[in-house]
């Protein structure tokens, strides 16, 4: 090597040693190689691809003096030269747009390319990427320009990974914040879908990405259902089922996934929709609740990126204080259901118990009244907090009932329900209650309250007492009847005798006489008849106890 | 004169019933049972029956259907110590022509005797 080309050399490896270290982003970094290579090296384009230690492959990282056609080619070169840059040779070729192994023949020769020089970028003994110079005129590389690429390829190697390092620590920081706020945030809500929302919005906005989406697990059917989304159309969220998606396999299995290209990832289920909305990468990491996936969230990109590691780990400690703030939330939806639950039933027995026609009291163990429904508290004139608490044997003192009958004690006592009827005055008028108690025992078999229904069985008395009478005049009209006509035989007999003999003597004191029996016979026949139609009668005093009846 | 038949299980009522129309001119059988009644209609003619609804074996009523299916254009009374509803329908119903309640008077019973006959007589003169 002549003295002027090492002093060459030395000007451009300055150069981009300036270059490089003068920016701290390694996309700056790696664009900024790629437009100062050409001149300096007297190349036309240069590209810059990186490994993406995940799927092996090189991505995109910058590009200059080529076409996006060429670029977006199926494979970067053959077989044999990208085993070689794996391998950490560099691989120089001239006439590359005459090789006929190579996939896209084509666009080589439309690009016009003739000769390629690819340089593996190693740092710290790792491939990280490899450095192409390609030139549209044949050209050979010599074994000098070969060497000194490679020393520029470890320089670039250094400046990449500084510029990643630097870029992961500040990142690291700021996922450190973030992951911090959004922990904040979540965990101060116990609202299921503020929580959701909260992490559908910051996540992209910390990562710089379009738009973030969570798919919960329904755990009876094990399908996932999307609860929040971010930056994404309708369209695209309703394109189908997920579930079958290998991404989301693996994440729902506990891995994240970084994908770099959907359009050309097997991973990819839904290639066209993606495409459609603008999505280039994606990121799927899995909503973990303790050690149980709970779901998938899905952080989606509008440029080509590659995730980093760090991006991954935020990402994931993210889904994971998500996941916890979504089962507290969850926990406490359901609670709150339970508890509206448990709320509305206690509403829907005290409207039957307020509705039902009895009277209806529960006391403890103690006699004091712990429930009283509406009717009863009606009925004694007091309302439920004048009530509660109340010692039950003060609510009868002004009442006709003697406590041994009390049916409230009698089931404290024998354990066994008890009725008991007796007289209430209301107003001047008297009332018959039929109390009924039963015990409400406790897991230890005794009695922990007693139940006490208490009915108004006036009407009833009463009907009662008017059936007891009708039966009463009943067997006094038949018996009545009876006697009238067993008498009514012999009288008719007796009368019409009489009434022959009055007709056949002449004696006038004998005539008076049978005439004064034929008088008292009509009488008793009177009496008869009137027997014979009554209707009711009514008693009266006649001597001592003795009672006579009034025929009606 | 009429064939008068009366029967009622008190012995005394039949016998004053025979003496008041056997003064009216009237031949009466007195009977106290039901069956040896029954067989004097079968074998006997009977104008006019007086019936007491309560006998021992059998009620006046039913007797009246029997009596009324062996002799069809005989007339009868009812008599009854214990008047109802149900019964004065019935008698009526089988044919009786009077209901009388116990105890009748003497002119009532003769009156009715003779109103129940005369209407046998008009009944006959118009069907001659």
């Amino acid at each position: 090597m002549s003295l002027l080309q090492e002093q060459k050399y030395l000007k451009v490896y300055q150069k981009v040693t300036k270059l490089t270290s003068m920016v701290l982003d390694h996309q700056q970094v790696m664009d900024t190689i790629v437009r100062s290579l050409p001149d300096l090296l007297a190349v036309d384009a240069a590209t810059i691809r990186l490994l993406d230690t995940e799927t092996g492959q090189f991505v995109m990282g910058a590009a200059h003096g080529l076409s996006a056609e060429y670029l977006s080619r199926y494979s970067i070169d053959t077989e044999e030269t990208m085993e070689m840059i794996r391998s950490g040779y560099p691989v120089a070729k001239t006439d590359v747009d005459l090789e006929t192994d190579h996939h896209d023949q084509e666009l080589v020769q439309s690009e016009g390319v003739k000769s390629v020089l690819t340089l593996p970028i190693i740092f710290q003994d790792s491939i990280i990427g490899m450095l192409r110079l390609l030139t549209r005129d044949k050209r050979i590389f010599t074994a000098d320009e070969i060497s000194f690429s490679m020393a520029l390829a470890e320089q670039v190697g250094i400046a990449i990974s500084n510029s990643r390092m630097f870029t992961e620590m500040e990142n690291q920081v700021d996922f450190m914040k973030e992951v911090q706020e959004i922990s904040t945030l979540v965990n101060s809500s116990l609202d299921l879908s503020a929580v959701l929302d909260t992490i559908v919005e910051r996540l992209p906005r910390s990562l710089g990405c379009k738009g973030c989406s969570i798919r919960l697990l329904q755990s009876q059917r094990n399908q996932l259902e999307l609860v929040a989304s971010y930056g994404l159309s309708e369209t695209y969220l309703q394109r189908g089922h997920v579930e079958n998606e290998k991404n989301v396999e693996a994440a729902l299995s506990g891995s994240p996934v970084s994908i770099f290209d959907v359009r050309q990832d097997d991973r990819i289920f839904y290639k066209k929709n993606m495409e459609e909305e603008g999505i280039q990468s994606l990121l799927s990491v899995p909503i973990r609740a303790g050690n149980e996936v709970i779901g998938v969230l899905r952080i989606l990109s509008d440029v080509a990126r590659c995730f980093t590691s760090s991006e991954i780990n935020f990402a994931v400690t993210a889904a994971e204080v998500g996941g916890v703030a979504i089962r507290n939330a969850k926990t406490y939806q359901q609670i709150t259901l339970l508890f509206n639950q448990i709320e509305e039933n206690e509403r829907f027995l005290a409207d039957i118990l307020d509705c039902i026609r009895p009277q209806l009291l529960v006391v403890d163990k103690d006699k004091h009244l712990i429930l009283a429904n509406k009717v009863f508290q009606k009925t004694m004139s007091r309302s439920e907090n004048e009530l509660l608490g109340c010692d039950y044997d003060g609510l009868w003192q002004n009442q006709d009932c003697d406590e041994d009958e009390c049916p409230v004690t009698r089931v404290l006592t024998t354990g066994k329900s008890a009725t008991f009827t007796h007289k209430i005055m209301q107003d001047t008028e008297v009332h018959w209650c039929e109390r009924t108690a039963s015990p409400m025992l406790g897991s230890d078999g005794e009695v922990e309250y007693v139940i006490e229904v208490i009915r108004d069985i006036t009407t009833k008395r009463q009907l009662e007492e008017e059936q007891l009478e009708r039966v009463k005049l009943q067997g006094v009209v038949e018996l009545a009847g009876t006697v009238a006509h067993e008498i009514n035989s012999p009288l008719f007999a007796a009368l019409g005798t009489a009434q022959l003999l009055e007709e056949d003597l002449e004696n006038q004191d004998l005539i008076d006489d049978v005439n004064t029996i034929v008088r008292n016979l009509k009488e008793i026949g009177v009496l008869t008849k009137k027997m014979t139609s009554m209707t009711g009668f009514e008693s009266r005093d006649y001597v001592g106890d003795a009672k006579i009846v009034v025929i009606k | 004169m009429a064939e008068i038949l009366t029967l009622d299980d008190v012995q005394d009522a039949t016998v004053l019933i025979g003496k008041i129309l056997t003064k009216k001119g009237h031949k009466v059988h007195c009977f106290t049972e039901e069956d040896k009644a029954i067989a004097y209609a079968k074998e006997n003619v009977v104008d006019l029956a007086i019936l007491d609804i309560k006998l021992e074996k059998m009620s006046g009523v039913e007797v009246l259907e029997l009596l009324k299916k062996i002799r069809p254009s005989m007339k009868a009374i009812m008599l009854t110590g214990y008047p109802t509803v149900e019964t004065a329908r019935e008698a009526i119903s089988l044919g009786a022509d009077e209901y009388c309640v116990k105890p009748i008077d003497r002119d009532e019973l003769e009156e009715k005797v003779e109103k129940v006959l005369k209407a046998r007589g008009n009944k006959s003169a118009m069907s001659v």
